[in-house]
């Protein structure tokens, strides 16, 4: 009974370890992907805004358009875009179901949500800041990188905080269609072979890493913030 | 370097915020603008700063026309000019060293000169030793000392002051005002000044334009605008400025129909007397006091002059004959 008892835990252990490893290669990489979508696309959303808003190189139609596609991309549920970009998946990695696989519909998922979060962290620059910076000659260059980006960092980084934490939630709910990880590991073996103990440790799991994620963000925030 | 503005219009959907301004600048002087708030000075200094372009006229430094540029000689010729600002609007992720290198850092300047340059500009505005500070520590008078360095930082020939002593205590106005003015002087600097208080038109400004919904309504040397002010708004401006100058004693707060303005030697003649001996007028004084503006003696006297209208009209006539500027309240 013993020895069917500690093979039973090691393997649950072993699952666990190796789902939860699946777990952050997939929100790590995802929130790498979709940081390269989405920050460009936030910056634009910003820079080319009404000026009232704090743009410095306004273009209405632009923004517009560019605001319209973030919000469709962002009204569709997590699983039906998953299912859509199934193909995508297999064209680039090679196939549409693992880890892997489901990085790439994690990050355009994720893409809008971080566009938008960018966008709202640049937008609290003090815009007499962004005049200033362009009354003594700034290029518009300049003035992202050098004013608007370095002044907008702590709220930036909890942007970044909230993005990956969001991703933590979408990749649980990609187990769902064969992505693997924590939530793949919670409905297989939790749900649907009714192994309670197994969606408990994939839960705690879970909230420990969102309760860190989100510890260390809150550090480096308030670290910046402390220097200023 | 010489400022010339010609026929400036600005509109913001039917409003003229700026509306057919023209003015010279000379080089080398503290330029005052002065305009109630909504007056149109905000405008008029982005129009001449070069961060908005007018609807219609021509903004020249010097010879070169500056408000028709392209984007590159645009952001060229912003790179010739400082500006300082109500707000400060310093770097807050930048601190006080890196806020100064910031416009000789985005000309691509040598490191070393950047480094020796700001040590330089912090002395100059007397914040040695304080270049590490955050700018959350600072008080407003030396973030506005940071930002004085800031827009110094690259040499400019024209200083722009938006509001810059608004937000500071009057102290600290003070201090900020005889910095500038230092170094206007040390720099050779043609200094913009818009303000809607008369105090720092008095004690910075060698010139004054009065603004007033769009329009310049009075232009002149400070001690003339002083001595004997034309317009309406200048008149209220003038009298705000009795009402909480501590040089002028008020001893009571009704009455006052004439208000009289003596300057330079005027101040020194006993026309007072005179007048009263030469006319049979009585004077009940209500307020009195001297300032100094741009190191000459300007007298202000709030009073009644009686027993009638007559005598009344008879003294005031002789005062304005012996140079006294004689106003008279509705």
């Amino acid at each position: 009974m013993d020895t069917i008892m500690s093979f039973f835990q090691s393997t649950m252990v072993t699952l666990v370890l190796q789902a939860t490893w699946q777990t952050i290669v997939m929100v790590m990489l995802s929130t790498v992907f979709s940081m390269i979508l989405g920050f460009p696309v936030g910056i634009l959303l910003h820079v080319t805004s009404a000026e009232e808003q704090g743009g410095i190189i306004p273009h209405p139609l632009f923004c517009s358009v560019l605001s319209r596609i973030v919000n469709i991309l962002r009204s569709f549920p997590f699983i039906i875009l998953m299912i859509v970009l199934m193909p995508l998946s297999r064209l680039i990695i090679g196939t549409s179901i693992g880890t892997m696989a489901t990085v790439i519909p994690l990050s355009i998922a994720a893409a809008p949500f971080v566009a938008r979060v960018i966008e709202s962290s640049l937008k609290e620059v003090d815009p007499g800041v962004v005049q200033a910076a362009r009354a003594m000659g700034s290029t518009n260059w300049q003035i992202i990188l050098k004013v608007l980006i370095p002044e907008a960092l702590p709220s930036l980084v909890s942007g970044v905080t909230l993005t990956i934490i969001n991703l933590i939630g979408y990749s649980a709910m990609a187990g769902a269609i064969g992505g693997g990880g924590l939530g793949d590991l919670a409905i297989r073996y939790g749900y649907q072979r009714f192994s309670p103990s197994y969606m408990v440790s994939a839960v705690i799991v879970i909230i420990v890493m969102v309760e860190l994620i989100q510890f260390i963000g809150d550090r480096i925030s308030a670290h910046l913030m402390s220097r200023r | 370097m010489q400022i010339r503005l010609r026929n400036l219009k600005r509109n913001y959907a039917s409003l003229h915020a700026v509306d057919d301004v023209s003015l010279d600048i000379p080089s080398n002087t503290v330029y005052g603008i002065i305009g109630r708030s909504g007056a149109g000075k905000s405008t008029l200094v982005r129009l001449v700063s070069m961060l908005e372009k007018p609807d219609h006229g021509e903004v020249y430094y010097d010879d070169k026309r500056v408000d028709n540029l392209s984007k590159e000689e645009l952001i060229k010729e912003r790179r010739k000019i400082g500006m300082i600002f109500q707000n400060f609007n310093l770097f807050s992720s930048r601190n006080a060293e890196d806020n100064i290198a910031y416009p000789m850092e985005i000309c691509h300047m040598d490191k070393e000169y950047i480094r020796k340059r700001t040590e330089e500009l912090l002395a100059l505005v007397g914040l040695e030793g304080r270049g590490k500070a955050a700018i959350s520590t600072l008080s407003g008078g030396q973030k506005q000392r940071v930002a004085i360095a800031r827009a110094l930082a690259v040499k400019p020939e024209i200083l722009f002051c938006d509001e810059a002593t608004s937000a500071l205590d009057p102290q600290t106005t003070r201090s900020i005002l005889a910095l500038i003015k230092e170094i206007q002087k040390k720099m050779n600097l043609t200094v913009v000044m818009i303000t809607h208080q008369m105090e720092v038109v008095r004690d910075a400004c060698d010139r004054v334009a009065v603004l007033d919904a769009g329009h310049i309504v009075e232009e002149g040397p400070v001690s003339d605008i002083f001595a004997s002010p034309k317009s309406d708004v200048t008149k209220d401006f003038l009298s705000s400025l009795t009402n909480v100058q501590e040089s002028i004693v008020r001893w009571s707060n009704d009455g006052g129909h004439y208000t009289l303005r003596f300057r330079g030697s005027t101040t020194d003649e006993p026309i007072i007397s005179s007048v009263s001996a030469a006319t049979g007028a009585v004077f009940n004084i209500r307020a009195a006091g001297v300032q100094n503006v741009n190191d000459e003696e300007l007298g202000v006297m709030i009073t009644d002059i009686g027993p009638d209208s007559v005598t009344a009209e008879k003294a005031v006539r002789l005062l304005i004959e012996k140079g006294v500027s004689v106003e008279e309240a509705e």
